[in-house]
């Protein structure tokens, strides 16, 4: 730096250094993980299919709010304000807000990027736990005063009497459930102004069940995605390190988990657990927690199969070692050493998982296995078809759509995630 | 004044199944072992690939997975306080063991580039090191983290701490894997060839700093190597290994001054002078370099045996003291005279108090 002053003789060893007057910044250090989620986040493909996810989790989280018979906010005829829209609020609805808004703080914190994701699936689920079955357990009332009896068009008929003076109702002013008794027969209506997809065998609005169904979709694929990733981590985890019989065990389970066809494993499963059952007495599982955990207890064969090799890898390695030698015990070393290195083509896997996850459900759904009281993709489009053998197009189109779509998708940011992991294609 | 060794390692045998010709058999990866380091000396371990070096080190840490290996018999005595009496390592419960590895002996490996876990920063690792063992809160962590840093002559520590292994240099990193190594103050470190993997600027650069931080923080150091350059430079005392035995063992001035086990004068005579044309450098000869494809009981190839009545190898070789400063392993059908002088209750393992004087540079 000092250069200038003294007379440049000899070049100085090393390097050759150019001073172009700017302060020197040392480039940050970038982890792993966000040099993936760059690349990932880089391509065409995985734009759009993080952008139909993004908006699919928006409508999911703000379903109440774009669908809704009970206006979001109304003066009535004497002058007071209410939301008949939070007063209808179930725990699931708050509790998918909570979750997205501290998933929008922990995003927006300074935090390495894994330590975000883990702590953005760790707010959810312990919100979506806590608020639902969690609340009901330890309370014995559900957390919102929602009240017992929903009727969905007492201020459709109160508007109509002058009883409202005005109210600010949803974009799509129907409730999924809300079957337009008022209207007279409203089933398997063509899509019109007032039913943008039509309404479907129960004479509800498509466009209202649609994107509540989302949520299930998306609560689902996750969920169940995640279970199946903690069986499979840790039996493939445990299988990988330890080798010998372990492995030896762990080897038979998988065979004999994949000898059995998924899809009849489901039916098995789903059979099994007909209705809402009781798991404890008094406590009744919703039908959404029974079909997420089938379908995460069928799922898990194939991340523990990737687990156990990219373990039987690492294993190997020198930092593992080095790790043992420090003093760490073996579940640091499998799980703060081992796992964050291996965890990548899993996480790939994953983001098929999802999907297949996604169509189990509506595979179930469709054969009148799954959900009944709420609606899902699958479970509208079994009623395309009607008793009679009348086949609507509308009904069968848009959820099938949405499946495509959602499976597409995931299919292309998993296939993106792939490519920006495999050195062999990375720039 | 006579200090109690730190550590003692006697008759240790560990063996694994074999692979190849003799698969059925077990093969003697390290066949009754037995030495001693004194508190602050600096013990080299001499040999080639397979002579077991790496074997008794992993030992004293107790890193070998069983199975399939497995510790046929000796005792590891380990005496962290030299007026307590020591205890066997090898009998130390799991949670135990991992209480002595990182905080009271620590390891540094081969592999700067692969040592380091990729996913987390320079600053993680050195801190989790730390916490394991200490109780302090993450600020001090990262203070003692960077005090670390600084000791193993890293500039900006601070930034560094920050870093992922992959912005740094060989060099760099084997200087954070000592930095990890010696944050928690441990009595003994194995450093299992240490700067094979380097350049030798950067050998020389890191030998160097090894040697000042043992002065420093008052540390034994088991040095694994092969090159006998490094054992001349840095050790006070020099056990050279084939064959999973020791075969002789001596100060390193007697060692390079008289080696006496025709194996060791191989290994001398091998090593390339500078200035000095050879067209073929001497090797030294051998019947195999695996352990399992040697005759059963036949340590070393029967073949280099130079001096007539003495066997060095086989089954009734024994090492024995032949010097006050210097054991060999030979039988004594005639050739030495063994000045064993060994006093009753006297340590019966080769091991020497001595450290050398260095001579400032």
């Amino acid at each position: 730096m000092s250069s200038a002053a003294t007379p440049a003789t000899t070049p100085p060893l090393g390097p050759r250094r150019v001073d172009d007057g700017r302060p020197t910044r040392r480039p940050r250090g970038r982890s792993f993980a966000s040099i993936v989620l760059g690349r990932t986040a880089a391509r065409t493909g995985a734009k759009l299919g993080l952008a139909w996810i993004v908006l699919l989790i928006l409508m999911a989280v703000f379903a109440p709010l774009i669908a809704n018979s009970h206006p979001l906010l109304m003066a009535s005829a004497d002058g007071t304000l209410s939301s008949p829209m939070l007063d209808h609020l179930t725990p699931a609805d708050a509790g998918l807000f909570a979750a997205f808004v501290a998933g929008l703080v922990v995003l927006f914190t300074p935090l390495t990027i894994s330590r975000r994701l883990l702590a953005v699936v760790g707010v959810g689920l312990g919100t979506l736990i806590i608020v639902g079955p969690g609340w009901q357990l330890i309370r014995g009332e559900p957390l919102l005063s929602r009240p017992a009896l929903v009727v969905h068009d007492q201020y459709r008929e109160s508007q109509a009497n002058g009883d409202i003076k005005w109210a600010i109702n949803a974009p799509i002013p129907y409730s999924p459930t809300d079957r337009l008794i008022d209207r007279g027969d409203t089933r398997q209506l063509e899509p019109s102004t007032t039913h943008l997809m039509g309404t479907e065998a129960n004479g509800g609005d498509m466009a209202s069940a649609m994107i509540h169904a989302a949520r299930i979709a998306l609560a689902v694929g996750l969920i169940a995605t995640s279970i199946s990733l903690v069986i499979g981590v840790t039996i493939g985890g445990l299988m990988g390190y330890f080798v010998g019989w372990v492995d030896l065990l762990g080897s038979r389970l998988l065979e004999i988990f994949s000898a059995i066809p998924v899809l009849y494993l489901l039916l098995t499963f789903a059979a099994f657990f007909p209705g809402d059952p009781e798991l404890f007495p008094g406590v009744a599982v919703p039908r959404i927690y029974v079909m997420m955990a089938i379908i995460g207890l069928t799922g898990w064969v194939g991340y523990a199969r990737f687990v156990r090799a990219e373990f039987l890898k690492l294993r190997k390695m020198d930092y593992v070692a080095s790790a043992k030698t420090a003093g760490a015990s073996v579940p640091a070393i499998l799980f703060r050493h081992m796992l964050p290195n291996g965890v990548a083509p899993v996480l790939v896997e994953a983001s098929f998982g999802i999907a297949s996850a996604i169509l189990a459900e509506a595979f179930l759904s469709f054969l009148g296995l799954g959900l009944l009281d709420q609606p899902s993709w699958g479970q509208l489009l079994s009623q395309a078809l009607s008793d009679t053998g009348r086949f609507y197009w509308w009904i069968a189109m848009y959820p099938g759509l949405a499946i495509f779509l959602t499976v597409l998708a995931l299919n292309l940011i998993g296939e993106a995630m792939r490519d920006a992991i495999d050195p062999k294609v990375a720039d | 004044m006579t200090r109690p060794p730190l550590l003692e390692i006697a008759g240790l045998t560990v063996s694994f199944p074999a692979r190849g010709r003799g698969a059925g058999q077990r093969t003697v990866a390290a066949d009754d072992v037995g030495y001693a380091i004194y508190p602050d000396q600096t013990v080299a371990v001499v040999g080639e690939s397979g002579s077991g070096k790496s074997v008794s080190a992993m030992s004293v840490l107790r890193l070998i997975a069983t199975p399939p290996g497995r510790f046929d018999s000796g005792k590891i005595l380990w005496r962290p306080n030299p007026d307590e009496a020591p205890y066997n390592l090898l009998s130390l419960s799991e949670r135990e063991m991992r209480r002595v590895r990182g905080n009271q002996i620590a390891m540094i490996f081969q592999e700067p580039m692969t040592s380091l876990n990729p996913v987390y920063t320079i600053g993680d690792q050195i801190t989790e090191a730390v916490r394991l063992h200490q109780k302090v809160t993450s600020k001090q962590a990262i203070g003692i983290a960077e005090s670390a840093l600084r000791d193993v002559g890293i500039a900006e520590p601070r930034q560094r701490l920050r870093e992922y292994p992959h912005q740094l240099s060989g060099g760099m990193r084997q200087r954070v894997m000592i930095a990890m190594a010696l944050a928690c103050e441990p009595r003994l470190l194995l450093a299992d060839e240490p700067t094979t993997a380097l350049d030798v600027t950067i050998q020389a650069q890191i030998l160097e700093l090894l040697r000042r931080l043992q002065e420093e923080k008052h540390m034994a150091v088991m040095l694994i190597t092969h090159d006998l350059g490094v054992v001349a430079e840095n050790a006070d005392v020099v056990a050279v290994m084939y064959a999973g035995r020791i075969v002789e063992f001596a100060s390193v001035e007697r060692l390079f001054a008289r080696p006496l086990h025709p194996y060791t004068r191989g290994l001398l005579a091998s090593m390339p002078v500078l200035g000095q044309h050879a067209h073929r450098l001497p090797t030294v000869d051998k019947a195999a370099s695996v352990p399992d494809d040697l005759p059963a009981g036949v340590s070393v190839a029967p073949h280099i045996t130079m001096q007539p009545g003495v066997r060095y190898g086989g089954d009734a070789a024994r090492l024995h003291r032949v010097e006050q400063d210097h054991w060999l392993l030979c039988t004594l059908d005639d050739g030495f005279k063994p000045t064993d002088t060994r006093a009753e209750g006297e340590a019966a393992l080769p091991g020497l108090d001595y450290r050398r004087s260095l001579v400032a540079t």
